[in-house]
């Protein structure tokens, strides 16, 4: 039978849907040593991985050469499209943010607003929802220097600790949106393979909650750690795979 | 400026051979189905007005329609779609006569699809209108139908999952929100977006229809998938609408269809005229579906008609690429003679060309002056024979 193909987005992602597939009880070791293969199968799965960039998962799930993909909700939110988007994987963590200059009103005068952005679709969406028009330029780079340099009056973009914003003088204003990994599934694949897609789904969701469950136990344990000793920190983030720009 | 002379326009292409032998093979298929149930060919304009696209029933996206002037000012398009100008041509040019009208289609659409995204802008449609029947006997002859033009061009693996459009509009009605709402809800369900479907949910006050609206995009599946909706959400409408679209299913599976057919009660097409049973069908190694149709009552209404209506077309190229990945359609022949001539015979040849096609043989006119470079041409193209036109035909192999 032909084997279900699955996009993987290279990198964080890809690191944390291994370690799921894993506790799903899939043999990895080709995927932990792939060298530079860009398709590779998890044996006794009938299962294909292949490794692409984010926007091209979609791509691919969205053409229905792969049957699922694994993507994160900001590629998603920006580049849209048709497919079903069936599961919250739950790692690869952030925000979509708007930020500006610490102190300054992002909103004060009458003047359209300049909003530098990798993400124009999502900057654009947002604004529209507050009725507002402004000016997107788009940035490749490191998009808190436009603010800094004076080309923008804000920034749109993924904020997982706000790191990067504090030390250069820029501060989080608004969130825009949670994001996180998920799986996506082509339209007709859905309908085709549905016995074999939906199997892999419950395997992973069980997966998935078994995790959680796990960490919500540490969690616990750790605050009742907490408990026992004030003054001591403990940092409980609840973060995982971090996503690409901080 | 020639910039451009030797292209083709984003989405569009030059088919080949065997790719117009697949067409066609898959056209003269499917209208033999149609016209062996009684329905008659149609054609309309490639462009219509502009107007005609933007009725009260359901309008196409403005920015998918290509768009042009007439010499009067007034905005046409390309047609993105051959329901509505049917819808036109029925509720004028057939006034006169009186229903049931069944009329069948095969020409382009056009849309503007997202740039370099590989699609399609220029898609071939063949598919079929019934007019005038409220009944489900009109539903189950155009699903059956439909199955049967799969079958007739020979596609044996396909899926074929049916929904209803009314039991969605039976939840949201009973949701207290505003309309901005119901249109983000009926989206989300129509990309199965389940995550973003909660979240917007979970900030509704609870009720039955919240609770079975999240559950919506997940009933699909087999005859099962009815149990489980009329426990969710115990509305009259909907449970009418349930049984319905049961009884349909029932009929199907009564039809030899139930290994192929699927319920998706979270089922919403792209067009938005449709009012009642709507379906599609899938086909292996296609990411998109490759018939699609339904029930649209409402849409004869904005031509001052009553008509009852369902239809569906099939996507000539989807199931085309399908058989021709395949390998799976009847290619033709080369041809069977190779003419050859001596130089002032040229017009002996040409007439012995017309009297070969007259008792059925193939011939091709070769222009050579060499016997042996005739002989590798017809060896190259499976040519088994070469006359030899002089004072006679002479065949030499």
């Amino acid at each position: 039978m032909k084997p279900l193909r699955i996009a993987l987005t290279k990198g964080r992602l890809e690191d944390s849907t291994v370690e799921l597939f894993e506790r799903m009880g899939f043999d990895c070791e080709g995927l932990r040593n792939k060298g530079r293969k860009l398709v590779l199968t998890i044996p006794d799965a009938n299962i294909q991985v292949v490794l692409a960039k984010a926007n091209d998962v979609i791509t691919y799930v969205e053409r229905g050469v792969c049957d699922l993909g694994v993507v994160g909700k900001d590629t998603i939110m920006e580049i849209g499209r048709s497919f079903y988007e069936m599961l919250d994987l739950g790692f690869g963590r952030c925000r979509f943010a708007l930020a500006n200059k610490k102190g300054e009103d992002f909103y004060q005068g009458y003047h359209a607003k300049v909003i530098a952005t990798k993400y124009p679709n999502v900057a654009r969406a947002y604004f529209k929802q507050k009725g507002m028009d402004i000016d997107v330029v788009k940035i490749e780079g490191s998009v808190e220097l436009a603010p800094l340099l004076g080309l923008s009056d804000g920034i749109v973009d993924l904020v997982e600790t706000g790191t990067t914003l504090k030390e250069n003088g820029l501060e989080v204003k608004e969130y825009i949106a949670d994001i996180s990994a998920r799986l996506i599934a082509n339209v007709a694949s859905m309908k085709m393979r549905k016995g074999e897609i939906d199997k892999l789904l419950s395997s992973m969701e069980e997966a998935l909650k078994q995790k959680s469950a796990r960490e919500e136990k540490q969690a616990e344990a750790s605050k009742k750690e907490e408990e026992r000793k004030p003054g001591t920190e403990v940092e409980t983030t609840g973060q995982e795979g971090r996503s690409a720009i901080s | 400026m020639r910039q451009y002379d030797k292209m083709t326009p984003e989405g569009t292409r030059d088919l080949l051979f065997e790719e117009c032998d697949v067409r066609d093979f898959v056209s003269r298929r499917v209208a033999e189905v149609f016209k062996g149930h009684g329905y008659g060919k149609v054609s309309t304009p490639g462009i219509e007005f502009y107007d005609v696209f933007s009725s009260n029933s359901g309008s196409y996206p403005q920015e998918s329609m290509y768009k042009l002037m007439d010499n009067h000012g007034r905005i046409l398009v390309l047609r993105p779609d051959c329901t509505t100008p049917i819808a036109r041509l029925v509720s004028t040019k057939l006034k006169q006569q009186r229903p049931p009208f069944r009329l069948y289609y095969d020409q382009n659409v056009y849309r503007v699809t997202r740039s370099l995204s590989g699609g399609s802008n220029e898609i071939e449609q063949i598919g079929a209108e019934l007019v005038g029947s409220r009944s489900r006997m009109g539903d189950l002859e155009i699903i059956s139908m439909a199955t049967e033009a799969l079958d007739a061009v020979g596609i044996a693996q396909y899926r074929l999952e049916i929904g209803h459009i009314g039991f969605l509009n039976a939840l949201v009605a009973r949701l207290d929100v505003p309309a901005q709402t119901r249109e983000e809800i009926r989206r989300l369900i129509n990309e199965k977006n389940y995550p973003a479907l909660a979240v917007l949910l979970d900030e509704l006050p609870k009720g039955e229809a919240v609770e079975a609206l999240k559950q919506l995009p997940r009933l699909f599946g087999g005859v099962e998938v009815f149990e489980t909706a009329r426990r969710l959400f115990r509305d009259e409408k909907a449970i009418s609408i349930l049984d319905y679209l049961k009884q349909v299913y029932l009929n199907l599976c009564q039809m030899g269809l139930e290994s192929k057919l699927m319920v998706d009660l979270g089922l919403v097409n792209e067009n938005i005229y449709y009012t009642g049973v709507i379906f599609r069908g899938y086909v292996e190694g296609s990411g998109e579906a490759a018939l699609s149709g339904g029930r649209y009552d409402k849409l004869y209404e904005d031509y001052g008609e009553e008509l009852d209506a369902t239809g569906f077309a099939l996507d000539v190229d989807i199931l085309a690429k399908t058989l021709l990945a395949a390998n799976q359609y009847p290619k033709p022949k080369a041809a069977e003679v190779l003419v050859m001539y001596e130089a002032p015979y040229a017009v002996e040849a040409v007439i012995h060309t017309r009297s070969l096609m007259k008792v059925g043989i193939k011939s091709e006119l070769g222009f050579f002056t060499d016997v042996e470079k005739a002989r590798a041409y017809a060896r190259e193209k499976g040519i088994p024979r070469i006359d030899l036109v002089s004072d006679q035909v002479k065949t030499i192999g």
